[in-house]
């Protein structure tokens, strides 16, 4: 296990470094910089702007600025500084990376809890009335841009809302006077305005995993093994989720590498259109107004967690599966 | 005979304590809090999020500090007459040495959100925060005259000295910056300089923290959702309505962070926020929708004033590399003509929906001032006019077009340009074809082109011989109703005098020499009568150089939601002052 991990260690620092490098030098490429709307501004002299600009570092060489930032994000750790928040990067992400959680954790056990059992209903009942509506409304959903779904949704909504005074959020995360609340009235306040985007992200992701399940449980039905252990008399249930369900997981398990960064990553335009306070909608402002260090910081914690998560779920693999040695 | 002597002092001290006071006039709202309501929340939308608490670097227009800083400075000026009036100045300032000083005192008893008095010591090391150059403050500017320091000094704990490099019209507006806790921020610079001042109140940090001179302090910060102010407790021992009751009468405002423009729209309609601004005819016709129907109780008024913004066309005359082009921009008789072609009328109806105003001058049209002053002085409107567009075309030698129908030179070459805009401003787009258009029925060819942002901004921005654009059409916002002139703008050398940038920064006309001597005499001339006489001056060269084409810029609505009190009268209303002050409005 520890050579293993050495290994995916010493492999992976080319990989971040190619990442960083891309990273920093297609943001460069865009023209313009942080402070070019301001030099709109006629408020602002020239003076003003070429002392932001040292401040900022942004008149040294993009190469320059490059091996700085490497350096301090090397020895101290330090992904920079945000110039439109002028604090540290991870200060900044660090709140919205946790709001982001919340909500990609509830939709991630939500995800599951509908497309697993919908898989192996589906293959256990193979091509019934059930299994043929349940894959045509998923294959629709799927079809389905969520936040296209997610806009639907508001729609519905805001009309339960006119027509019966159901006070039921559609956006942010807390209510008005949030922070008068106790611990168990804030949890319940968090959860009634997650819960809506997080079932809207995990029905319209669910169709693909259910495809997965069901074709990967159709394939070890078929088995000899399988045939095997009910001719010998195990029951049903055992047949289905103890031999067959637990062969049929692998692509599942290895698909976990991919939940780590994707909890950091937050939501994607859920979070927009939900007005919710995730990482999207502020690296999507950073892009805007070129705040590089931000940008770069952000997508560097996100290349490092995939490289851990890969491992992770190598890990995984073979803990499900003997007959993956990890070494 | 004791409780006599008692009585008396009391109403020594009473008239002290009331003299200390600033009393908010009554005729600063249309609508008096005369049932006592007090309490409540102003709700109130932002588009992006708050990005810090420290007002030494804070950039964006809306920040917390800029929220904190209502009911704070010097001087403050009156929506009924843009006078300046004392403030936290106990008086007038004490002018001397031919206008360049200025010796205030302070009001007495004005205190801090924590309890400490405010003293001229918090002005001062505001001040020096705020010109050093390593803290990177976004008003380092504003402390500079031509590139000269003003700079301030403390005479005693209540009076200050401002020195300034020449006189300015300008100068009790500067003057009436936000004095910062010199307890905090001042203590912080002394210990570690620039470096220490860019770590404090970062949105890290614990609103308790927070120590406010004006009428709000913050109360929580959730990043992305929304901010929570509450009345600074000591605010009201020293602004009082005209009945002597302390002030604000709200003891909340929230600002909610909504993804865009249209989600606060949602939130107004809803119910949720107070207030929004209405950015077209379609808003407008939204929210009188809701209004209609019942769902919504708010009140709405279309076309209040026109907005401090402008749209223009600008050309470049540093064209080097095609002396033909240069000649021709250079040449004011073809900056007429286009002025001309300009249907400033079509465009209003276009690309803002009826909703706007015609703009002939770099004044926006709400400053009415020195609009009218202008025009009576004889600044000269190049007004939509084909005709006159082609026989000032035809006096540089364009009479023959081509089968095409465009102008042609003695060689056979057709008259065009290329305009560039940013891309993805629809109304700009929308603006730049109808000019297009227009030039087309006269003959001129445009290609216009809508470019990235970042790169068009080089492009204006750019210095040189030889810079590389043709024309742009762009707009400015920002700038005050004391000299309506911008200082980037009308200088020759500054970096927005966008038609004529050379490396040497030196003016190529005479009308521009006159104008950019007018704009530095208008700018330190302190009588209000003979600054605005100097603008007039300034507008009829500018008019006849016509060095940009003014396009048309947007007007300024009004909505905001029926359970708020103490707005302007309706005449007050405009886009600069807007339309109530915080202080005086109350929930009903």
């Amino acid at each position: 296990m520890i050579p293993f991990l050495l290994r995916r260690l010493v492999q992976s620092i080319p990989t971040l470094f190619l990442a960083s490098l891309l990273i920093f030098f297609v943001i460069q490429l865009a023209p313009g910089d942080f402070l070019t709307p301001a030099k709109l501004n006629p408020n602002i002299s020239p003076e003003a702007l070429a002392a932001l600009e040292r401040n900022f570092g942004l008149d040294r060489h993009p190469i320059e600025q490059y091996l700085l930032w490497m350096k301090n994000m090397i020895f101290n750790l330090d992904l920079g500084l945000s110039f439109s928040y002028q604090q540290p990067v991870l200060d900044v992400i660090k709140p919205r990376i946790a709001n982001s959680m919340y909500l990609v954790l509830l939709s991630t056990i939500l995800f599951y809890a509908i497309a697993i059992p919908i898989g192996v209903f589906g293959a256990v009942r193979q091509n019934s009335l059930g299994d043929k509506t349940i894959n045509v409304i998923l294959y629709f959903l799927l079809g389905f841009p969520s936040f296209f779904l997610a806009l639907i949704v508001i729609y519905f909504i805001l009309q339960i809302r006119a027509g019966t005074g159901l006070d039921i959020p559609i956006n942010g995360m807390t209510s008005n006077g949030f922070d008068s609340m106790n611990a168990g009235q804030k949890m319940l306040d968090i959860a009634k305005h997650i819960l809506i985007p997080a079932i809207i992200l995990a029905v319209s992701d669910a169709a693909g995993l259910t495809r997965v399940i069901r074709g990967q449980m159709l394939e070890v039905m078929r088995s000899d093994y399988i045939r095997t252990a009910r001719a010998k008399g195990v029951s049903e249930r055992t047949a289905i989720w103890k031999h067959t369900f637990r062969n049929a997981i692998l692509p599942i398990v290895a698909g976990i590498g991919g939940l780590l960064p994707g909890a950091v990553a937050g939501a994607g335009f859920i979070e927009v259109v939900f007005a919710y306070p995730g990482i999207t909608p502020m690296i999507l402002d950073a892009v805007n107004s070129q705040d590089l260090y931000l940008i770069a910081g952000f997508t560097v914690i996100t290349t490092v967690l995939l490289v851990i998560g890969n491992a992770l779920s190598d890990i995984l693999l073979a803990v499900v599966d003997p007959r993956i040695k990890v070494g | 005979m004791k409780k006599a002597l008692t009585l008396a002092l009391a109403l020594t001290l009473g008239t002290a304590a009331a003299q200390s006071a600033f009393v908010w006039p009554a005729a600063w709202t249309a609508e008096q809090n005369t049932a006592n309501k007090r309490g409540g929340e102003l709700r109130l939308s932002a588009i992006s999020d708050f990005k810090t608490m420290n007002p030494f670097t804070s950039a964006e227009a809306d920040s917390i500090p800029d929220r904190m800083e209502t009911g704070a400075g010097l001087f403050t000026q009156d929506p009924r007459n843009d006078e300046f009036i004392p403030y936290m100045a106990a008086g007038a300032p004490v002018v001397s040495n031919n206008n360049k000083r200025f010796v205030v005192k302070i009001r007495q008893g004005m205190k801090f959100s924590d309890g400490q008095a405010i003293t001229a010591d918090d002005w001062v090391s505001t001040w020096r925060i705020h010109t050093d150059d390593k803290v990177g403050s976004n008003s380092y500017d504003t402390f500079f005259l031509v590139g000269k320091p003003i700079t301030v000094k403390k005479i005693d704990n209540y009076t200050l000295q401002f020195d300034f490099p020449q006189p300015s019209a300008s100068a009790l507006s500067l003057m009436s910056y936000t004095p910062w806790p010199d307890h905090v921020f001042g203590k912080a610079y002394r210990e570690g300089g620039a470096d220490a001042i860019k770590k404090m109140w970062g949105l890290g940090t614990a609103p308790s923290q927070i120590v406010s001179p004006g009428m709000w302090v913050v109360e929580s910060y959730r990043a992305g959702e929304r901010t929570v102010f509450k009345k600074n407790p000591n605010w009201g021992d020293w602004n009082k309505d005209s009945r002597g009751q302390e002030l604000p009468y709200l003891s909340n405002m929230s600002v909610r962070i909504v993804a865009d423009a249209n989600a606060s729209l949602a939130a107004f309609l809803a119910g949720q926020i107070d207030t929004v601004g209405m950015r077209n005819a379609d808003d407008l016709a939204q929210t009188k929708k809701a209004i209609d129907s019942g769902s919504l109780k708010a009140f709405l008024k279309a076309n209040v004033s026109p907005q401090a913004t402008s749209q223009w066309i600008t050309f470049n005359w540093n064209k080097a590399g095609d002396p033909a082009k240069q000649k021709l921009f250079r040449d004011v008789r073809f900056r007429r003509a286009m002025s001309h072609i300009a249907n400033r009328q079509a465009m209003v109806q276009l690309a803002l929906g009826g909703l706007g105003s015609e703009t002939y001058f770099s004044v926006y049209p709400i400053f009415k001032n020195q609009i009218d002053a202008g025009l009576a002085a004889g600044a000269p409107q190049y007004k939509y006019d084909l005709a006159q567009a082609s026989k000032l075309l035809a006096q540089i030698g364009y009479t023959k077009k081509n089968a095409q129908g465009y102008l042609v030179d003695k060689s056979g070459k057709v008259l065009e340009f290329t305009l560039s805009t940013n891309a993805g401003n629809t109304v700009r787009e929308q603006l730049g074809r109808i000019f297009a258009d227009e030039a087309k029925k006269v003959g001129v060819k445009v290609n216009f082109t809508p470019i990235d942002f970042n790169t068009l901004v080089g492009q204006l921005t750019a210095k040189g011989e030889n810079r590389p654009f043709d024309a742009i059409l762009l707009g400015l916002s920002g700038g005050s109703n004391i000299w309506s002139f911008g200082s980037n703008v009308v200088p020759c050398g500054t970096n927005l005098h966008s038609y004529n940038n050379p490396t040497d920064g030196k003016c190529a006309t005479s009308q521009e020499q006159l104008m950019t001597k007018l704009y530095y005499q208008g700018d330190s001339e302190l009588n209000d009568a003979k600054r605005r006489a100097i603008g007039s001056q300034l507008m009829k060269a500018e008019g006849e150089l016509q060095p940009v084409i003014y396009l048309v810029g947007g007007n300024y609505h009004v909505a905001f939601n029926e359970r708020l009190g103490g707005e302007f009268t309706a005449n007050m209303m405009d886009a600069y002052y807007g339309h109530r002050l915080q202080a005086l409005t109350f929930i009903k």
